[in-house]
């Protein structure tokens, strides 16, 4: 039990201008950054800050099944793990995982395991892990983004990046990424993550009250919103790599100048390079290898000899 | 890079190899710590939460609290306990469950410097005695393992108690109600860490990844601002000898204080 904090809670949803609390319209997604390659240990990692929600995803893999007889001989499987961290909620959410998180796991993994070439890897398992450090509502759409960036990082071939973001109902209205309080209080949420190489959805859940036309009007929020996350994706993938060219270009650099500092003896070295595959061709056919192993050494000797 | 489960006898060579030339695989010095960064206050619905890194050591560290009944035998003492939790992406060697052994060390030793080091003011942290305390949760969530998560560990746990505010409450009918204020915890010393890594008779302190992989022990210090040892803990096979154990006392406390001094941590505390 924690000491009781009341809240202003406010009368409705939408204000009469027809922005949201939270001065949104209707259809405007929640400040949203991403980056990727944040862990140092993991293949793959990303972080993502949507709202207030505040999520790592580290992948490995391909590698080893543990336990043995869950690996398929026929492809790789794909295994996710969702976990909240105890402070990341209001309430101390207790350190051992809940059927909450096992479920959002096993949705996220659907989610994702057809944007893989899972065939590709029979035997060996690919493990992804989320960790939620700050929730605030769709954490399930946003890990959705993550762990798909994490992927892209690790440099597994991928059809396309998934993008996740809900859409929900608030005073009779449809709304795109509710945030926390929208969700609790509001009357629909229908969190999603669409697949960005033709725009299907790969996630969908469902819960609350909608017809069919509001359905279809939350569809196309969706999928605007999903646009949007994606763009901010390709950015963070871009930025990694422009990041690694900089250095790279930078070392090059530095490079360069200490051969220039050095520079009779390399080019001495790089001349006397140049001889030796040509030689060993020569001779080869004249003397018969006794030690084929050591080709190398054996060539350098003939040479001695021929000198 | 990748931590590997088995090392192999050339990277313990390597290792061995540098500290006879007085070397350090990262370039450091015997003596010398890796960068420290800290962020704190991040997370909204914690009541203190902080972000380390020491070198690429990562540990994100939240405070949350509850009201509960105190223990017996100390009635008007509110209680602080700690959790670490090695995610699975810190390391390849982790793997999903229950905290393994070596969390639980780390944990303990955290919490014995915290609860031994003249800390946390408990008696403040006390509502109504015998009936209703805070209990606070020290959650370490280590997100990426590159050696001594001892220190890096004990760190986040400081900056994140520093840095949190709990509302205060006022007794109504027996229960605990808010009185629409907060405060700060009430810490009166800040208890710090320091790890020494023992490879043969070459001693050194901050072990990194590498080197924690081939070491043959280490040994860490808990010390608390006036100077005082709070905690101590030997791990891995390596013995030391009474000398040794004196000099580096001694060193843990110099080190210790050049680092609270580097830190500051005093300056996460929030205004109230």
């Amino acid at each position: 039990m924690t000491i009781l904090i009341p809240e202003d809670y406010p009368k409705t949803l939408i204000n009469k201008d027809g922005k949201r609390i939270d001065g949104r319209a209707l259809d405007e997604l929640r400040p949203f950054k991403c980056k990727i390659g944040v862990l140092a240990n993991a293949h793959g990692s990303a972080y993502v800050e949507h709202g207030k929600n505040k999520i790592y995803a580290g992948v490995y893999g391909p590698r080893e099944v543990h336990p043995r007889h869950l690996a398929r001989p026929d492809k790789g499987i794909l295994r996710v793990h969702y976990r909240m961290s105890t402070y990341s909620v209001h309430e101390r959410k207790s350190p051992a995982p809940n059927r909450r998180e096992r479920e959002i796991s096993k949705i996220i993994e659907d989610a994702l395991a057809p944007t893989l070439f899972l065939e590709l890897y029979p035997n060996s398992a690919i493990e992804v892990f989320i960790q939620i450090v700050s929730a605030d509502g769709g954490t399930r759409c946003a890990s959705t983004t993550a762990a798909s960036l994490a992927l892209a990082d690790a440099g597994l071939p991928m059809k396309s990046l998934v993008a996740g973001v809900a859409a929900g109902k608030a005073d009779g209205k449809i709304i795109l990424d509710c945030g926390d309080l929208e969700d609790k209080a509001g009357s629909a949420d229908v969190p999603a993550a669409v697949r960005m190489i033709d725009e299907e959805f790969t996630l969908l859940q469902f819960d609350g009250e909608m017809n069919p036309e509001e359905l279809e009007i939350s569809m196309k929020y969706i999928k605007k919103g999903a646009r949007e996350i994606y763009a901010a994706q390709t950015a963070a993938i871009k930025e990694k790599f422009d990041r690694i060219r900089q250095e790279t270009e930078a070392e090059n650099k530095i490079i360069e100048k200490e051969t220039k500092k050095a520079e009779p003896k390399p080019v001495a070295k790089v001349e006397e390079k140049k001889e030796d595959p040509i030689e060993p061709v020569k001779e080869t056919p004249a003397e018969p290898k006794p030690e084929p192993e050591e080709p190398t050494e054996k060539s350098e000797d003939n040479k001695e000899e021929t000198k | 890079m990748d931590a590997p489960m088995v090392v192999s006898t050339i990277q313990r060579k390597y290792v061995i190899d540098l500290l006879k030339k007085g070397k350090r695989a990262d370039g450091r010095g015997f003596l010398d710590y890796r960068e420290v960064k800290i962020q704190t206050n991040f997370i909204p619905k914690a009541e203190g939460s902080a972000e380390v890194y020491l070198g690429e050591s990562f540990v994100i560290t939240g405070i949350k609290y509850d009201i509960g009944t105190p223990f017996p035998d100390s009635p008007d003492e509110g209680v602080a306990t700690c959790m670490t939790e090695f995610i699975p992406f810190a390391s390849p060697m982790y793997e999903s469950g229950p905290p393994d052994i070596d969390a639980i060390e780390v944990t303990r030793v955290i919490d014995r410097g915290i609860r031994h080091g003249d800390c946390i003011q408990y008696k403040k942290l006390c509502i109504k005695a015998g009936e209703l305390v805070y209990i606070l949760f020290i959650d370490m969530y280590v997100m990426n393992y590159s050696g001594n998560l001892i220190d890096a560990g004990a760190i986040s746990a400081m900056a994140a108690l520093l840095s949190a505010k709990l509302p205060t409450a006022k007794i109504v009918d027996g229960n605990a109600v808010w009185d629409g204020g907060y405060m700060t915890i009430p810490i009166n010393q800040i208890p710090l860490s320091v790890t020494f890594g023992r490879i043969e008779d070459y001693i050194f302190v901050d072990p990194n990844m590498d080197e924690e992989l081939v070491l043959d022990g280490k040994i860490s210090f808990a010390i608390n601002e006036t100077g005082q040892i709070t905690s101590m803990q030997k791990s891995g096979e390596a013995s030391w000898t009474e000398e040794e154990l004196i000099k580096y006392s001694k060193l843990a406390v110099q080190k210790v204080n050049d680092l609270r001094a580097t830190l500051n941590l005093r300056q996460y505390i929030p205004k109230i």
